[in-house]
Formats: structure tokens, sequence, C-alpha cells
């Protein structure tokens, strides 16, 4: 018996007809909750949350949410769908409440007075209740996200799908924004695509690393994290020893600070004297995939000795 | 160089689409075959070169005109919003790029590549010289100049005109669509300049000037030029094309400096911007968390109800776009031209005024070919079917709504229904307008069911199938701009497919074999053909309207197979059978239609083909002289049947030998189209011949009919027509208004009519070249016969014959009505079915027997009775005194149906159109009575065409119509004075002397109508003033008394010997140049100079100027010597009392050349020149006379 508010996507892969294979043969379980899907730009996360948002069509594969099939039953699982793209418009004329009544309508909210509780409290919800009768055109972006929020949010959707929705938000609107997320996820499925570390960190229960249309890792944050205890050491470089740096070891990321170079180094011994080890983070853990993948890529020679 | 690379990097840009180098072909082909077939009569018929510069010039501006500037609209739209549709304005607006580059640049590439692309036109035109297809006879000498003229001075600153403009709406709207917009000006610009100033208002000097294109010019030039000029001039170098070219450059710059000055890369940031601010509350609300609300739990539900209220929803939506955006400024320009424009459609007969009914307002109302501005619908019909299934899309919210759990359907049937409720409205507010026109000409019979059944009917149900294609074009294309273009294309193939020789309306989207509407008649017999059609164009709508709903684009994947394969998946086995349903429907909706137009109706329909004819002529053209028996007495029964649209006739004439010698065979013309079921002689003959598919026979009398001897025939005939044709429905049995002539029943001889008269076509089928006849002249037409008639009709119907009404009763519940001529009659026949209202009249002389006059017409039109009625009591003692009695007892008039002003005389019986009721002649700015005037030359075809009747040849028209009209002239000047008559003659001169050729016949052989209708009446006007009223009389008198027996036949050559007898020797070559020969004068007065003399008189000194000349057919002048009476005539000063009379008045002579001329007047002269009536045939009449100078004393 498979659970009503389970995705279940098996085998699917996409390849587009300039030639680019978009997905490659992946295959998850996403359970009810936050679900992160992390990943680099052009790594296909927006084809896969496309196709799970049963805009596009993959060429191999199946996908299940629940009993229903998503690729042949499409109608049946946007009933139950929520969607916020991650680059999209709105008519640039329409007003807001009018545009969110417009599609309650279309999401079947038949009532006249259920359907004006609901864009109320939405509006309210994304704090946009105070320009409700502004035209779309001069919405700034984290107002438009918002309202991309309240459309997805309409006849509480068990299977929320938002690609990339925290870029543009400021800080502010953004923690508001994925606390709206979180407590969505209480009873649903919702499938976040980031390639921001931190939202995942904070919120999903579950994640999965992608990138070139390969699932790398599907982990539990705190799970992966804890792996990498002990592994993940620094150090302050100048910016000219960096090349030396690299040469020697697996270096997972570099940041700036304070004018100086910050380097996360993959190690699982003691790499020497100058590193200090470091609590690793998620995105210790995202780079640490995103890199042993490449390297894996780079020679595959390497990857059979470090069997 | 900047702007340099700006330019190229564009022009590099534009040339690697495929698109251009598309439209580069699709020019080249269309004005390949516009020169060589399309517009291929006009050089065959007018007998100039399909190569002459007129042609090329005309050719390629036509082709720019139809096709080139929509190609303009697609390059300047995209030249000038590419950036910002593509959204990369933000990257290029900041850079250091000044404007003056930037929109430099991108300019002169979209003129660049304009101007390359529109090449295209002059070398399809010259691909028609090379391969000219049928006609290879008419291509001339090659002349560069004209190609290169044609594309330099005519097409290249049309390039520039319009894309100035277009460029301009572009760029200071950010939208690249509305350069369609400015196309669509543009042509309404030029159609108005074109129908409005220069065909109605007459003034083509304006119209040229208002023109962009310059089709006024060449359609002015196209009447004034001679084939001479055509062959040789270039249109392109006439300084009116100069000024047309200046006066639009000094726009076109003007509007360049304007767009220059008005844009501002800034423009958009800053306008999103000061939104922005506003959209933001004061207090930065959200950077506070506020408590969560909590968000209720909905029921959705996706029943039936459900997706109604979806389908409303996005109907709704729909409609607002429209009636929100350009379709409420289309409705309300259409509703302002309606308003504006509507009160001139019911004045153009000669500017006087009409009702302006119902029916005849729809026929403007509704969207005829005739006006361009009702293609507007049409192209929003495309625009919006674009806006919708681009919507989501431009506005980047398609994702959004691609999830939505909305059937497609609901989408489609939703925006659609959204249109669909927009051209209601729209169909509405024009009844609204049509109304308002109503009410402003002060007319309040609205007829609204008319409206109606019309607009909300017809005209929508074209709409909406329409509507549904350009949804499918779009859908399926998916390409917006493409999918717009080929819209367009359909549309106007399906409304000029038999203009490029597709017949079959099958073909032909959305089309119908034509309807018309008429107050007697209403649509009928229009209807049920219609129907069939439209019932087969909305079953494919509907399978149209089903694959667009399988291939409406979703989601983000595009590909049609793609779309095409989801579609499949989605849709259940319902749309699956509604499909099969459909294509069931166009099979049996086409086959029934196909069985109608291509196997019923080739039975009756009349399909007198050129090869038809031809066959004829070649098979029995020698049988065209034999002598053959006269009919001396016709006796018909004739049972019309309305409703079924059914005529049978039982007949018989008796035909005697008037010939010098025996006949002993019987030709035979049946009527093609008709069941012949009964043909049968009272003396034994032999069917020789019978050639049913040319509708000939030929019998042998057993024993010869000797002179005298006569022989009956009697027959049987029935028309019953089946199906129905593509197009031109006849409308002669109909449920009421029926008329018909006699051409259904058989006559004797070989039918002349049936030959082919255009030399073209008689040489391209390999027939003889033979000298034009009047097709309508008849042998058989012009024998005198003693006639009687029964006529059976409907209950409630007046059926009318020739002769007096004898009897009327009822039988069987149907109308019967016996005629009979007392005398013979022409044995031309008409014949009348109507729920006719009779006004009744009688023209009582002292000395004649009583006429009765009987006015038959729709119960409703009695504006002009009472007139009519006048009219003919005054012609009938007019003309009885002048030439003789009529000889009937009775006149008839009938109302038929149709809004044009037609009347045409058959004996006892004259028939006006429904139009030539509604006129208001009294409130003729003209001053002349015009339903006076037509229904009196009506009335004088009783004498002129039914008592003499001339010899069927060419110029036969002088007799009839001529003489008609000038014994018309003379009833007014008899019955309503000498203002009236001059305003009159005026009238005629307008109409003569509007521009026009002056290549044609002399009226002795004349057929065109401007020589036959207005210059032979304004010829005898121009002789009886020179030769006196009297002596004119006496001519005509002589003339008439000698022919009106019947018994010969007179040519146009023995009236003009009976002119001659009554004029003075010294006139003889006036009537020569007014009737034997093509003579027109140039009459000028430069200077008059008036001195006192010591007596108090005063003497007059004028400067004349004088020319003879005659053109010919080829459009050469010839000067001829002059040594002519011409009146001079001096008057007294203008507005003092009795101005109108000269002071002077004689007859000079005048030389061909300048020479002065001095009379003495008493009485202080005003004005003074040569031919101050204007009698004589100048074209330039108004300067004949001058004001008079006072000469100052030294």
């Amino acid at each position: 018996m498979q659970d009503e508010t389970i995705l279940y996507i098996q085998n699917v892969s996409k390849s587009y007809p300039n030639g680019v294979k978009a997905l490659q043969n992946i295959s998850l379980t996403i359970p009810a909750g936050m679900y992160g899907l992390l990943g680099p730009n052009g790594a296909g996360k927006s084809s896969l949350m496309r196709t799970l948002a049963t805009l596009q069509d993959p060429d191999e594969g199946s996908i299940f949410f629940g009993k229903i099939d998503v690729l042949k039953d499409k109608e049946e699982v946007q009933k139950t769908l929520g969607y916020l793209p991650q680059d999209f418009g709105l008519h640039p004329n329409a007003r807001a409440e009018e545009l969110l009544n417009y599609f309650a309508v279309m999401k079947g909210i038949r009532e006249k007075q259920a359907r004006r509780e609901v864009v109320e409290a939405l509006l309210k919800q994304t704090n946009l209740w105070d320009v409700r009768k502004q035209k779309l055109g001069g919405f700034s972006g984290g107002m438009r996200q918002r309202f991309g929020v309240a459309i997805a949010m309409l006849g509480n959707p068990k299977l929320i799908i938002v690609d990339e929705p925290t870029a543009g938000l400021d800080p502010a609107e953004r923690v508001r924004f994925l606390n709206l997320l979180s407590e969505m996820g209480e009873n649903s499925v919702v499938i976040l695509s980031t390639h921001i570390v931190e939202d995942v960190s904070e919120l999903c229960t579950r994640m999965a690393v992608i990138n070139k249309g390969q699932i790398l890792m599907e982990t539990e944050p705190l799970k992966a994290i804890k792996n990498l205890k002990g592994r993940i050491w620094r150090k302050v470089v100048e910016k000219n020893q960096l090349p030396q740096l690299e040469q020697e070891h697996i270096v997972l990321s570099t940041k700036l600070l304070g004018g100086r170079t910050v380097a996360h180094i993959y190690s699982e011994g003691f790499p020497g004297n100058d590193f200090e080890e470091v609590v690793p983070d998620l995105e210790d853990v995202y780079f640490n995939v995103i890199a042993q993948h490449s390297r894996n890529n780079v020679s595959p020679s390497m990857q059979e000795v470090a069997k | 160089m900047k702007l340099w690379e700006t330019f190229r990097y564009e022009l590099a840009y534009q040339s690697r689409n495929v698109s251009t180098w598309f439209y580069s072909l699709l020019l080249m082909v269309l004005s390949y075959f516009m020169a060589a077939a399309i517009f291929i009569d006009e050089p065959l018929a007018g007998g100039y070169f399909l190569n002459a510069p007129f042609v090329v010039a005309k050719v390629c501006l036509i082709t720019f005109f139809f096709m080139g500037l929509l190609v303009l609209a697609q390059f300047a739209g995209n030249a000038a919003t590419r950036d910002f549709e593509t959204r990369m304005h933000p990257l290029l607006y900041t850079t250091a790029l000044p404007k003056s580059v930037y929109l430099g640049g991108r300019f002169m590439a979209a003129f660049a590549l304009g101007s390359m692309v529109m090449l295209a036109i002059p070398v399809g035109v010259f691909a028609a010289t090379l391969f000219p297809l049928e006609h290879p006879e008419l291509v001339g000498p090659l002349r560069v100049a004209a190609y290169l003229s044609a594309y330099f001075l005519l097409i290249l600153p049309n390039v520039f005109f319009a894309l100035t403009f277009m460029f301009a709406m572009a760029v200071l709207s950010k939208k690249g669509i509305l350069t369609y917009l400015i196309a669509i000006i543009f042509w309404v610009i030029a159609i108005s300049s074109w129908q409005v100033i220069g065909v109605q208002e007459g003034n083509w000097t304006l119209a040229n000037l208002t023109d962009p294109i310059g089709i006024s010019k060449i359609t002015e030039l196209k009447k004034v030029w001679t084939a001479n000029e055509k062959n040789t001039v270039l249109p392109g170098t006439q300084t009116a094309v100069f000024d047309n070219r200046l006066i639009w450059l000094a726009l076109s710059m003007g509007i360049l400096l304007v767009t220059y000055v008005r844009f501002t890369t800034g423009t958009i940031s800053e306008r999103k911007s000061k939104k922005k601010h506003l959209s933001i509350p004061a207090n930065p609300i959200s950077f506070q968390l506020t408590e969560t609300v909590p968000i209720p739990q909905v029921q959705q539900r996706f029943d039936f109800s459900t997706r109604l209220l979806q389908l409303l929803t996005v109907g709704w939506e729909s409609f607002r776009i429209i009636a929100l955006g350009w379709g409420w400024m289309a409705m309300a320009c259409l509703f302002a031209f309606v308003l504006f424009t509507g009160p001139m459609w019911f004045s153009d007969y000669h500017n006087i005024p009409e009702l302006p009914v119902t029916g005849n307002l729809l026929g403007t109302l509704e969207n005829s070919k005739d006006h361009g501005i009702w293609l507007v619908i049409p192209l929003l019909i495309i625009f919006y079917a674009g806006e919708f299934v681009w919507r989501d899309r431009d506005s980047r919210q398609h994702e959004i709504m691609g999830v939505a759990p909305v059937p497609v359907w609901v989408s489609f049937l939703g925006k659609f229904g959204g249109m669909v409720l927009a051209l209601v409205i729209m169909q509405l507010l024009l009844m609204v307008a049509g109304m308002l026109v109503q009410v402003s000409l002060g007319y309040y019979d609205f007829q609204i069911p008319v409206y109606l059944k019309v607009l909300l009917g017809i005209r929508l149900a074209d709409y909406v199938l329409w509507a549904v294609l350009a949804f499918a074009v779009h859908v399926v294309l998916n390409q917006k701009y493409l999918a717009h273009l080929v819209a367009v294309m359909i549309y106007l193939f399906a409304l000029f497919g038999p203009e490029f020789g597709i017949e079959t309306r099958l073909l032909l989207y959305g089309s119908d074999p034509g309807w018309s509407y008429s107050d007697l008649r209403g649509l009928d017999p229009f209807m049920e053909p219609w129907l069939y059609f439209k019932f087969y164009w909305g079953a494919w709508a509907l399978f149209l309207a089903i694959l667009t709903v399988l291939l409406w684009p979703r989601g983000t994947e595009y590909s049609l197979q793609n779309r095409f394969q989801q579609g499949i998946r989605k849709n259940g086995y319902l749309i699956k059978a509604m499909a099969g349903i459909s294509v069931l429907l166009i099979v049996i909706s086409g086959g029934i239609i196909f069985y109608n137009t291509h196997i019923l109706y080739p039975k009756t329909g009349v399909f007198e083909t050129l090869e038809w004819k031809a066959e004829y002529e070649t098979n029995y053209g020698k049988y065209r002289d034999t002598q053959q028996p006269s009919v001396l007495k016709t006796k018909l029964l004739v049972e019309i049947y309305p409703d079924q649209k059914a005529v049978d006739f039982e007949g018989t004439y008796t035909l005697v030998n008037k010939t010098g010698s025996k006949i002993d065979t019987i030709f035979l013309s049946t009527a093609p189209g008709v069941s012949n079921h009964l043909l049968r002689f009272n003396k034994p003959v032999k069917a020789q011949m019978v050639d049913e598919a040319l509708a000939f026979r030929m019998y042998i009398l057993q024993k010869p009919l000797f002179p005298g001897d006569s022989l009956k025939m009697e027959f049987r005939v029935s028309y019953e027509p089946q199906g129905f044709p593509n197009s031109g429905i006849n409308t002669y049995v109909v449920k009421n208004g029926t008329y018909f002539g006699d051409g259904w029943l058989p006559t004797i001889g070989y039918k002349k009519a049936r030959e082919i008269y255009m030399p073209q076509e008689r040489k391209d089928l390999g027939l003889e070249p033979k000298p034009i006849l009047d097709p309508d002249m008849e042998t058989f037409e012009q024998e005198w016969i003693h006639f009687e008639a029964v006529m059976g009709t409907d209950k409630g119907q007046t059926a009318v014959a020739p002769g007096k009404l004898i009897t009327s009763w009822t039988e069987n519940g149907r109308n019967y009505f016996r005629y009979a001529a007392e005398q013979p009659i022409k044995n031309k026949l008409g014949f009348f079915s109507s729920r006719y209202q009779v006004h009744q009249a009688q023209w009582k002389p002292d000395s004649a027997p009583v006429v009765d006059i009987k006015i038959l017409h729709h119960p409703t039109h009695t504006l002009n009775n009472q007139r009519m009625a006048k009219s003919v009591q005054a012609s009938l003692a007019f003309m009885t005194q002048a030439f003789g009695k009529y000889p009937h007892p009775e006149l008839r008039l009938t109302e038929v149906p149709g809004y044009n002003k037609g009347l045409y005389a058959y004996p006892t019986t004259i028939f006006f159109r429904e139009g030539f009721a509604q006129l208001k002649p009294d409130e003729n700015p003209g001053g002349v009575d015009i339903v006076f005037a037509t229904v009196a030359h009506e009335v004088c075809h009783q004498w002129w065409g039914a008592q003499v009747s001339p010899a069927p040849v060419k110029g036969a028209a002088l007799i009839t119509e001529s003489l008609a009209w000038f014994s018309a002239m003379e009833i007014i000047e008899e019955a309503r004075g000498q203002k009236e008559f001059y305003g009159f003659i005026e009238m005629a001169r307008d109409d003569y002397f509007s521009p026009q050729e002056r290549e044609a016949d002399p009226l002795l052989e004349a057929s065109q109508h401007s020589i036959i209708y207005r210059k032979g009446p304004l010829a005898l006007y121009a002789l009886r003033e020179y030769i006196g009223k009297e002596r004119l009389r006496l001519g005509l008198q002589n003339f008439f008394n000698r022919y009106s027996n019947g018994t010969s036949l007179p040519f146009p050559k023995d009236l003009y010997r009976e002119l001659q007898t009554v004029t003075p020797d010294s006139m003889h070559y006036l009537l020569h140049d007014l009737l034997a020969s093509n003579t027109f004068w140039e009459l000028k007065t430069e200077n008059a100079v008036a001195s006192q003399t010591p007596s108090g008189k005063w003497k007059v000194t004028m400067d004349v100027h004088a020319r003879k000349y005659t053109v010919d057919k080829t459009g050469t002048q010839t000067d001829v010597a002059m040594n002519d009476w011409i009146p001079i005539g001096v008057y007294g000063l203008p507005g003092k009392p009795k101005a109108d009379e000269p002071l002077y008045m004689q007859q000079h002579r005048i030389r061909s050349g300048g020479q002065r001329i001095e009379v003495e007047v008493t009485g202080k002269p005003g004005l003074a020149g040569i031919d101050p009536t204007r009698l004589l045939m100048d074209v330039e009449r108004y300067d004949n006379v001058t004001k008079v100078q006072g000469r100052q004393k030294r």
C-alpha cells in the first residue's frame, strides 16, 4: 500500500533536442516534509521540478504521487499541486486580489464565500493585503515572489514544488518565506530546489544533491554533516598560495574574509600544522559531494584507486 | 563609427533570419502573378502592354499595398522593440550608446533591409515580361526606366514613409505589434483617399496628396491616360507624384524628429520605479513577522458547475482584455466611422439624398469588400487570438497557469467565448451606429429584426468561424508573428479566392455563395445555400476547435509532435469521437454541397462559358443571316410558383414569312437550363437536328413556307432550377419580388447575343474578328408582335406582363391575370410578380384616349409615387404632342428588388429598383428632380425604342438612349422650367467631363455609357441651340414618322441624314463634329477689357484662343483647322438684376489660335467670353468666360 503523500520518482531521464541530458536515471522517494534539492546552476533542478509539476514529460521513467500517476493523470495531480516556478511573471495589468481570485476559481474553489476567505487569508499571510488593489506590474521582485507563494498555496496542496524561491528575496522576506514553507510542510510533500545551502540546512529533513542531471547524494542533512565530522579543515592563505594548496589538498571551498582567503579542505587525517579543524556544516557536505563527483568524472583511474 | 557598427550588426542579424528571404520570395511571386495573371485584363482590354510603364507602376504599388506594408511592419517592429521584448534593454540602454546612434542605426538598417526586400517587387513584375503566361503578345519593348522609376520614385519613398511611421509607433509605445496598426491606418488612408476623396468627391488633386502610397494617382491615371500614354509615360515622374512624395517626406521627417526627441532610454525604468514607490507601504511591513494567519481549509470541486464557473471566469477575463485594450479603440473607431461616413452613403447618387432604409444601410454596415475599414474586425480577431494564445507566455505566467487543474477545453472555450462576446457587442454597437445614422437623416423605421438577422446572424457567424480558424492557426504554428501573417494570408485568400482562380467555395474557408437583402425580397433565395455552406464550415470549425484543444500549448514543451502526443494522451474518447463526428459532418455536408454545386446546378444553371459560345458560333454561325419567319403573335400562359422558384410557360408563336422568298428550314434557339417539354409546329416538319448541349435546333418543313404564309409553333417550357452555384445565385424567381425577362422562351433563328464580342477573347478562341455588336440586340426582339398572356402566381401577389390588364381572378388558391396588347408591341417581354400595392393615376388629354398609369410598389415605398405619376403624365403629354400618340391604354411602373437606381423600359411596363424609390429629389442640392427626369426618360423609350427601334448595330443606342434623354430634357424644360433644365444640362456635363479617357467612338458608333447617355443629349442640345428648337424637332419628327411603322429598322446614319436635312449647309460641319467624329474644342478667353465710347456705349475687347481636335481610339489627338461659328457673349455685372440676360450674344467666325474680338454693348459689361453657355465639347469648360476689366483712361 503506497502512502498518499509520498512522491515516488523512478528512473526518470530526459534529454533536450539540443542533446543536453538534463536528467539521467533519477530515482527518489520523497516523504511528507520539507525536501531540499540542492545543486549548482544548470544542474537539472528546474528540469526535475518542471517534470514533477506536470509541465514537461520525461523520456523515460515513472513518477507517482501516492497512487496518482503524475505523468498520465496530470489533472489529478494538479488538483493537489502547488508550484512556484523559478522565473515567472504576472499579468501586469491585473490586480493582486483579482488575479488570486482568478486562480482560486481555476483551482476549483467554487464557493464564493470560501474563495473570498482563502484569498484574504493568503494575501494577509503573504503580507500583500495592503496592496491587494494594486496592479501586479508595479510589484517588486519580493512582492511578486510572495504572490507566487500565495497562488501555490491555494487549495491546500499536498504536493508543493518551489523552484529557487529565495533568489531575489531580501533577508527578512526570505526568513518569512521559509517559515511559511515549513508550516506547509507539516503534512505535505514540499520540494524545495535551491542553490543556497542555508535554505536546506535550516528547513529540510531530507535532501538530495543534483548535478549534471544526476543525483549525487540523497541523505538527511544532519546525518551527512555528522559523517563529515573531523574531515574538514581550514586554512587562511594568501591568494597567490591558492594554486599550490589546490595541488596538495582537496579544496572544497574558498571564502574571502577580511581580505584574506579562507580555504576549506577535505582530509581524512590531520593535514598539517597550519590547518585547523572545523565543525562541518551542510555547505561542506555540498561542496564535498560536488568536488568528489567532479574528481570522479575527471579521472576514472583515481576513482578506482580510491576504491 | 558606432552608427555604422549598429547598422551593420542589425542588418547582419536580420539577414540571417530565414523569414526575411521568405518575404522576398513571397513578394516576387505575388508581383509576378499580379502582372502576368491577375491584372492582365486591363492591358488586354485597354490595348496596352503588360510591361507598359503604367502597368509596372501599378502592379508595384498594388503589391506593395497588399503585402509590402505587412512585411515592413514586421521589420519595423522587430528593429524597434526587439531589445525590449527580449528583455535586453537594460543592458543596452545603460551603455554609453547615444540614442541617435541606437535609433539611427536601427532605423537605417530597417530601411536598408526593407529596400532590399522590396526590390523583389519590380523583379517579379519584370519576370512577367520574361514568362508572360497566357499573353506573350502583350509584351512590349523593354524599358528599364519603367522599373527604375517604379522602384526609386514609388516603392522606395513608400518604404521610407511606412517605416518611419511604424518605427516611431513601435519605439514610442515599446510595442512591436502596433506597427501593424500603422499598416492598417495606411490602408485606410489610401483607400479613403482613393474611394472617398477621389471617386466619390471627384477631388483627385487632394486625393493624390493625402494618399501616402500613391494608389489614388495610379487609379486616376488609369482613367485619364490613353493607351499610348500608358505605354510611354512614366507615372513616377508626374509632378503630382513629386508633390505627394515631398509632402509625405516632410511629414516623415517630422515624425522621425519627434521620435528622436521623445525617445529616452530611461523611460521605462523611471516609470517602473515610480510605481514601485507607490506600491511599497510607508512602513516596511515586510520586515515584521506578523502573526500567522490561519489559512482556511477549503473544499475543491471539479464537477461540471465548477467548469462552467471557470469557463465564465476565463471568458469574462478575455472579454475585458478586448474591451479595455485595443478592441475598445477599434470598436470606437468603427462606431465613429459609421456615424460620420454613414450619412454620405445616402447621397452618393449624383449627390441626391435618399431614405436610409435599413436594408440599404446594412449593405454597407456589414463587412462587405467595398470598404477597406471592415478588414479591421477580421484583423482584430487574428490579433486577439494571438494575444489569448500567448497571453500567459508573454507575461511569463504560463508555468503557474500550466499547473492549474483546468482542462484545455475550458481555457480555449473561455477565451473563444470572450472573443465572441466582444464581437456580439461590436455588432450591437454597429447596429446602434446605424440607427443613429438613420436618426441623423430623419428616418425612424429601424427594422431591428433585419439588423439582428444580418449583423448578429449572418455576419457574426462569419466572424465566429473566422475566430476558430485564427485560434487554430496560432495554436498549430505556435509562432506569434508568423501565425499573424499566415492567418492574414488565409483570410485574403478566402476573400479573393475566386480572383485567384479558385471557384469551388468548398476550398475557401468560411465562404458562401453570397447574399443580399432587399425590402421586397428579404434574404430569399440566398439563405438555403448559405446555411448549407455555414453548416459545412461549422463542421470544419468544430474539427479545428478539437485540433486547437489537442495542440494547445501547455507546460513548457512546444514542439508540435510533443503537443500532439500529450494532447492525444490527455484527451479521452469523447474528443476523439467528436473529431470523428466533425469529419463525418464535413464529408456529409461537403458532399451535399458538392452534389448541389457540381451535379445538380449544372443541369439547370446557365453555364454560357466562352468555349460554349465559341462552339455555338463555330457550328451554327453559318445560319446567322438565313431568312427566317417572323413572329406575328405570341400567346402565353405563365405559371409562377414563387415558393418553388419555378415557372411553367405554355405558349404559341404565330410565325409568318415576311421575306420575299420561301423558307424551308426553321432554326430554333432554346434556352439553356430549362426543360423544353414540347415544341410542336402545326405543319409537318422533320427535326433535322436537335443539339441540346448548344441549345439549337433545326427543323425542315415538309412543304416550304411561301412569302405571306404562316405557321404556328406550340411550346411548353419549364424553369425549375436545381441545386445552387458557388457564386452568383440568381434572383429571378423568389418568394416575393420575382422579375424575369423572356430569356427562357425559345426564339426563332440563330442567336447573335451568344456570340463573343470581346476582340481578345475571340482571338484566344480562334474566332474570326468581327465588329462589335450591341449584344442585346436581336432581330427576334426587334419584331412587332400581338401579345396576350395569362399569368398565374401565388395568392396575394400581383403578376405583371406586357399589355393591358383585362381581367384577374382567383382559381385553386392562385391569382390569375390576363393581359393583352391591343397594338403590336416590340418583342421584348418582362414578367413580374410581387405582393404589390398599386398607386393609380390617369392621363386625360383633350384629344387622345385616356392612359391609365399604375405604379406597383412595395407597400412602404411610397415616397416618389406622386412624382413618378406626374412625370409620366408630363411625358405622355409632351411626346404625344411632339411625335404621336402612346399606343396603349395603360402604362405601368413596377418595383423590383435591388438598391441601385436602375430603371428599364419594356413595352407598356417600366421597372424601377427599390433604390430609385428611396431617392429624395427635393433635397437635391443641384435642384434637379432626378426621379422626374429619369421616369421621363423611360417613358420616352415608349417612343424611342418601343416605336422606333434601331437596327442591331453598334451605335444603335444613339437612337434609343440619346434621343430618349434629349426628349426627357425637353420635357423637363417644358414641365419644370428653364432653371431645372439648365441644372440638368450641367449635371450631364459634370458626368461627361469628369476625368476619363477621351479616346472614344463618335456618337454614331458609340457603345460607351457616358457617350450615349451624356454626350448624346448634350450634342443634340448644342445642335438645337445652333439651328433652333423647331428645326431640330422637325428633323426628329421626320425621323420618327419614317421609322415608327416598324417595317424597317433605322441605322444611326439614318438619323444623321434626317438631321442633316434640317440643318443649314453652313452648320453641316458642326453636325459632323458632334455626331460623326469624336471632336473636342479648346476655347478660352484670355482677357476681356472694356472701355466706354463717347456715345455712352461700351466697347469690349476680348482675346480668345481656340483649338479644335479629334481623338481617335488609340488616343491620338489630331488638330483640325477651325473656321467655326461660335457664340460670343457679354453679360452684365453678376448680382445685378437680369445678369443672366446677355448684353450681347452673336455667332462669330472663329479660327484656330489666338484672336481678338471687339463688340459694342449698351450697359456696363461684367463677364465676357467665347461660347459662354458651354455648348461645345470643351474639357476645360470654365475658362470660356472671364471678368471684364475696365480700361484705365490715359
